[in-house]
């Protein structure tokens, strides 16, 4: 069954300082994690970007759009280009939005099998 | 078509641009302190010399001191005047609006100096040529020169975002003399600067690591600082490291709207 779990214990939270633009749109202390099938992976300046429906109880599903930092950021953690492709799955964990709307900063994605970049737990 | 859109300008009484401004080359006399067939203008012959400064080669990474839980605070500028009013009043406002601070212009526009040189998520490059030290930096696919060749400021240098920089070698130190920066930008998030807004910086390798640069900033301002702001940048090395393209405009999923709310598409 596909869901969405709210993590009340925050990861580290720590909002890079004079990025792009401010954090403060994003509420650093709460983690979300999605449970989405991929739609778009963009890979660009300033910030690469995840769309991703994630399903929600009840068999609907929402859109997210999940803000990533940069690509040159992401390749040291180990993103390419190619990781991800629209139609994975993957769990994707976001500090969302303030406002409730559906989108976040991306945390960490796991891949089905354990694999995973950035800060994620199960 | 483009006869009948001609003939249309000359209707209306447009006049059309005299061809001699149009494409023609400037002639820029050579800059005050730098005579003429010297300077960064004319670099052949002096390639070579280049070698003796030192190894800035791949790509700069700003090292994240953070703003978590126990970090050393970071310094912050002691302003004072209708700046501290004005910082106070924008620190207000921020604090009625969660936290977040209105922009007055789009998140594509660049922060220019001082604070292009401190942000955490995209690289620099340090570029030597005779005369002049060309910096590139990924965010918004900035350039920065700092001209050595023994030039003076420009008397009155349009105010820009990156200001008018003129620097010299102490060793294998650069020192970077800026003024002209635009009093439309910001010290810091929130902390504004006067027009007199004055920049010198010494950047140098660190002796006890090669691979971390440093960059030791001192800002004056005589209407806007109670007293000089410094502050140390530091840099990590990536060797092989490249910058990547910023065409902001390609990829702007955040808008600002009327209220200096950024929006997230």
């Amino acid at each position: 069954m596909i869901k969405r779990l709210f993590l009340l214990a925050p990861l580290v939270a720590a909002a890079p300082a004079l990025a792009h633009h401010s954090y403060a749109m994003f509420d650093m202390n709460k983690t979300v994690v999605l449970n989405a099938q991929v739609t778009k992976f963009k890979w660009q300046n300033p910030h690469a970007f995840i769309e991703a429906d994630a399903a929600v109880p009840g068999g609907a599903s929402e859109h997210w759009a999940v803000e990533m930092t940069s690509p040159n950021n992401l390749a040291q953690e180990g993103w390419r280009r190619t990781s991800l492709r629209p139609g994975d799955k993957v769990k994707i964990y976001v500090h969302p939005l303030r406002t409730g709307a559906r989108g976040g900063s991306y945390v960490g994605v796991e891949w089905p099998g354990g694999t995973h970049l950035g800060q994620t737990r199960s | 078509m483009r006869f009948v859109l001609l003939a249309g300008l000359a209707a209306l009484g447009v006049a059309a641009p005299a061809a001699g401004q149009l494409g023609a080359a400037t002639q820029a006399p050579p800059p005050e302190g730098v005579a003429a067939g010297q300077g960064a203008a004319n670099p052949k012959g002096h390639y070579a010399a280049l070698d003796a400064l030192p190894d800035w080669g791949g790509v700069w990474f700003v090292i994240f001191q953070g703003r978590v839980p126990g970090a050393v605070p970071e310094a912050q500028p002691k302003l004072k005047g209708e700046y501290l009013a004005r910082y106070e009043k924008w620190r207000a406002a921020t604090a009625a609006n969660n936290g977040v601070a209105a922009r007055n212009r789009s998140n594509c526009s660049p922060p220019g100096l001082p604070r292009i040189m401190r942000l955490a998520q995209y690289p620099y490059e340090f570029i030597f040529a005779p005369g002049r030290v060309t910096i590139h930096q990924e965010a918004w696919m900035q350039t920065r020169t700092i001209w050595t060749d023994g030039r003076k400021h420009e008397e009155d240098p349009d105010p820009s975002f990156m200001g008018d920089s003129v620097g010299r070698w102490e060793g294998s130190t650069l020192v970077a003399d800026t003024v002209g920066v635009s009093d439309a930008l910001e010290i810091d998030t929130g902390i504004p600067h006067s027009a007199q807004f004055h920049l010198v910086e010494r950047i140098h390798l660190d002796p006890a690591d090669p691979n971390v640069l440093v960059d030791e900033m001192r800002m004056e301002d005589p209407l806007a600082l109670a007293e000089p702001f410094e502050v140390t940048v530091k840099y990590r090395r990536d060797r092989y490291g490249k910058l990547l393209e910023f065409q902001c405009s390609e990829n702007d999923r955040n808008p600002v709207d009327e209220h200096g709310d950024t929006g997230f598409n």
